[in-house]
């Protein structure tokens, strides 16, 4: 009697079965890696700016305070992009025939603005208020990083959901006294255990369940 | 059992009594090997691919412009999309439950009616599957759905039937897989055999009419997963087919629930009361039979199987139906009762509602469905004429139907808030939807009738075998005047085993128990056969294997795990108190989690038919046996694999040939090549 199929088709079926199970569990997990990854993220990716700006020379070199540029950080939801004035106020004054800086000289000269990359961006459906957070004791480095070590400036993180759900349900942990929120090198202090409930309680913060109500964000 | 209680003795044979194994295996496989009523066939698949390319255009628009195109508003968030998933996966759970309760009730006439049965239920699945993710405001977000790990850092609500429902539908899915395609395994089996002895027959025709008469065997070979009907297989493939069918049962009670509980879980008038989640399950069952029955009397009557689905076939469904008729009645029956002796104003304004309001022809339509032309099969000649069952069957399709959307729309269009009351009208593009999901079931039914066989082949051979033993006496008969031919000269091949020819069950049976003293280093025996070989099982040391333990550790530890994760979701890594339900709220997780269970225990079931068996195994020595492909026929084989050198294969066959003629003596020996 003949047989139907020769013997190596058993080694392919199996193999073909195989690699359909090993896919059955390999796509999702190849999905979700791609998903996490800075490719798609951003994060850590420095894109080209119409002026190589650099936080680390300004701000961790010569020491420019946040609000200098930023300057309604504190105050209202938008931290706000500086005006080409803002760059003049010095580079009218030094720098004046760097090549680099001409686009800065352009627009301050035609009355257009920079148009700026944006790096750190939210869907339309959360709301985010930087004043709120920035004066009840987050740190612009917790969500930005380190950004006075940064010859361009990249995203430091990815604003995805549990990115923020991880200090909505803990706050304590990461809420600082009012003169480190501008620190960027701030590490928790060795008593936050004990120091950052004493905090919460002192800003009014309502953490936990208050905190992780799907209105505070989607409103 | 249910043989007895449902088949009475009036209505004639459960099968013609010409029928043969080979006869048997011949007309079913005929259909998909050579595809009779061609015709016929190509016209009804046209009309069926039209109505799925309905569908597509219809799916099409709804994903362009979104599920507002089907006239559901603020108040009647729900119609037709959730009528029409709830009906076909009433008809998918109803069919579901008719295959699997005669599979376990061993009721033996259920052979002509099951696999249309489990197909039916396979394909409303597959109808009903696309509903939940379509009627989803950006249907392609469905895994939200889903406790996956997500960069939300979130968990699905497990105590929500609509999560409930996510699952049991994948869970429903498995099961009628499973049920569809291990209850067919051994008629895929027989087809490849019978594609291959036609492939070989045209061995003399054009190149290109062979390879493809050869790639047809081949491709029902892969799907068989190189089934070869030997007694282990069968001990093992019987005990999953009922197996996977004890899990359906479960499945379907878990299904109704979820659907059902998302309504009776509210506090609409109309949908909260503990009667609806019965009502539900009722009705499904019963619209599942009708569509059965139609579906059933259409096939007999298009291939002309009126000596396979016989008249006492048709006489039981029209007895269940007329059961099911009546436990309809009952619950409406009961609704109405128990509503205006003791219910609050506004059930009693929703029932009044149904009746006089605007959806009054809707209601009409479900209440004279479903309980008025069953009772028609108190007459026991309505029960045996074909059309008069198809007829109910439709009626009963179309009365749950519109019971759906009686129990949906009438509540939804007048909520507790007069502010919210909206009215709801016919909908065009919800009909074309529903219409279009249509297309797509009978499109996948047209396509099954064509290449698989759509009446069970093991199960009509079984009940052929039980009904007429003197058909082995006669080819015993045949066989005693067959020359034996133990052969002299092997050659110089290595030997792979010896093999012998039966023509029963029985007779193979006793020449395994005569050979059963040799030592299995030696040799490892095996029987093969077209049904299962329960007699031989003692003689070749299977007996008390069990399938069970491998279903009982997977069901227990998929169900155990998914609560454990429900309970570690919900009471401590995503603590989420809402609707003032506590905490540990574990009565919700029991739902899915059964649901659960089911699906892992299906697929440790899988698991164990193939392992157990050493399968799939498309290339096997066994094969080589001369006349082998009747394995799947009507001949039984004894194979004696050599495992070592002092297998004295001329003392073997001696030995089989000199047992009794009525008692085992083979009808030809031979020798078998490596």
């Amino acid at each position: 009697m003949a047989q139907l199929f020769t013997p190596g088709a058993d080694a392919i079926y199996r193999l073909a079965l195989m690699t359909g199970v090993a896919c059955l569990v390999g796509l999702p997990v190849l999905a979700a890696g791609i998903v996490r990854s800075n490719y798609v993220t951003g994060v850590g990716i420095a894109p080209a700016q119409p002026v190589p700006f650099s936080h680390k020379h300004h701000s961790g070199e010569l020491g420019i305070d946040c609000r200098y540029c930023h300057t309604t950080v504190d105050k209202v939801a938008s931290a706000g992009i500086p005006p080409t004035h803002t760059c003049m106020t010095c580079h009218s004054q030094i720098w004046t025939g760097s090549d680099m800086l001409k686009p800065v000289r352009d627009s301050y000269a035609q009355d257009k603005p920079l148009e700026w990359v944006r790096l750190n961006k939210l869907p339309q459906y959360v709301y985010y208020n930087h004043s709120v957070h920035v004066t009840k004791g987050i740190g612009c480095s917790t969500c930005h990083g380190d950004v006075t070590s940064m010859q361009l400036t990249y995203r430091a993180n990815a604003f995805e959901m549990q990115f923020c759900l991880d200090c909505h349900r803990a706050p304590e942990k990461y809420v600082r006294t009012p003169d480190q929120v501008w620190n960027m090198n701030w590490k928790p202090p060795a008593d936050q255990e004990t120091l950052g409930p004493k905090l919460v309680a002192q800003y009014h913060i309502r953490g936990g369940a208050r905190l992780t109500e799907c209105g505070i964000c989607h409103r | 059992m249910s043989g007895a209680l449902l088949g009475g003795p009036s209505a004639g044979p459960l099968i013609g009594p010409e029928e043969t194994l080979q006869g048997i295996g011949g007309a079913v496989a005929a259909i998909p090997l050579t595809h009779p009523r061609n015709r016929r066939w190509w016209i009804a698949f046209a009309g069926a691919v039209a109505l799925l390319g309905v569908f597509g255009f219809t799916l099409g628009y709804l994903l362009y412009a979104g599920p507002g195109v089907w006239a559901n508003n603020n108040a009647v968030v729900w119609a037709l999309d959730i009528a029409s998933y709830d009906w076909w996966i009433g008809v998918a759970s109803g069919s579901l439950l008719v295959s699997a309760v005669l599979l376990l009730l061993g009721a033996e006439w259920r052979g002509a009616v099951n696999r249309i049965a489990e197909t039916l239920a396979l394909l409303a699945t597959a109808s009903a599957g696309l509903y939940p993710i379509i009627h989803l405001g950006r249907p392609w977000f469905f895994f939200w759905n889903l406790p996956y790990p997500n960069t939300y850092d979130l968990w699905p609500q497990f105590r929500s039937p609509l999560l409930w429902d996510a699952i049991d539908i994948v869970a429903f899915l498995v099961i009628c897989v499973s049920l569809w395609f291990i209850g067919m395994l051994p008629d895929l089996a027989t087809l490849r055999d019978r594609a291959f002895v036609e492939a070989m027959r045209q061995s003399d025709a054009k190149d290109r009419t062979r390879k493809l008469a050869l790639l047809r065997a081949q491709i029902y070979g892969i799907v068989a997963s190189g089934w070869r009907g030997s007694a282990a297989h069968w001990q093992i493939w019987v005990q999953a087919y009922r197996t996977v069918a004890l899990l359906g049962v479960l499945l379907v009670v878990s299904v109704q629930t979820g659907a059902s509980v998302m309504l009776a879980g509210s506090l609409m008038p109309g949908w909260h009361s503990t009667l609806l989640p019965v009502s539900f399950l009722v009705n499904a069952v019963y619209s599942g039979v009708g569509v059965t029955a139609a579906i059933v009397v259409l096939i007999r009557v298009v291939y002309g199987l009126d000596s396979l689905v016989t008249a006492r076939h048709l006489d039981v469904l029209g007895r269940l139906l007329l059961c099911l008729g009546c436990a309809s009645a009952y619950c409406y029956a009961a609704e109405y009762f128990d509503t205006f002796l003791n219910g609050d104003a506004q059930a009693r304004a929703v029932l009044v509602r149904r009746m006089t309001g605007d959806h009054a022809l809707v209601s009409w339509t479900a209440i004279l469905g479903l309980v008025l032309p069953a009772q028609v099969l108190w007459s026991a000649r309505a029960r045996t004429t074909p059309l008069a069952i198809a007829m109910v069957g439709l009626l009963v399709a179309a009365g749950a139907y519109a019971d759906h959307v009686m129990v949906l729309v009438v509540t939804l269009t007048q909520d507790f808030l007069p502010s919210s009351r909206l009215p709801y009208g016919p909908d065009p593009w919800g009909i074309a939807t529903f219409a279009g999901s249509i297309g797509l079931f009978l499109t996948l039914l047209l396509l099954f009738l064509r290449y698989l066989p759509a009446v069970s082949i093991i199960e009509s051979r079984r009940l052929a075998l039980a009904r007429a033993p003197g058909t082995a006496a006669a080819a015993r008969e045949a066989a005693s005047r067959a020359t034996l031919r133990p052969e002299e000269n092997p050659g110089p091949a290595p030997l792979w085993g010896v093999s012998a020819t039966f023509a029963s069950h029985a007779d193979l049976a006793a020449a395994l128990q005569a050979v059963s003293g040799i030592s299995p280093d030696q040799v490892h025996l095996d029987g093969h056969g077209p049904v299962p070989m329960p007699r031989t099982l003692r003689a070749l040391g299977l007996e008390g294997r069990s399938i069970l333990p491998y279903a009982l550790a997977g069901a227990l530890l998929g169900g155990a795990g998914f609560y454990a994760m429900c309970i570690y979701a919900t009471a401590y890594d995503y603590v989420f108190l809402i609707g003032g339900r506590p905490r540990l709220s574990w009565p919700s997780f029991v739902v899915p989690s059964i649901s659960f269970a089911m699906t892992t225990g299906c697929i440790a079931i899988h698991l164990a038919l193939l392992v157990l068996n050493r399968l799939p195994r498309l290339n096997h020595p066994a094969f080589n046996i001369p006349g082998f492909l009747r394995a799947s026929d009507d001949r039984f084989f004894l194979s004696a694999e050599a495992r070592s050198d002092r297998f004295d294969a001329a003392r073997f066959e001696r030995r089989l040939t000199s047992l009794p003629v009525e008692a085992g003596r083979p009808l030809e020996i031979r020798r078998i090549p490596r």
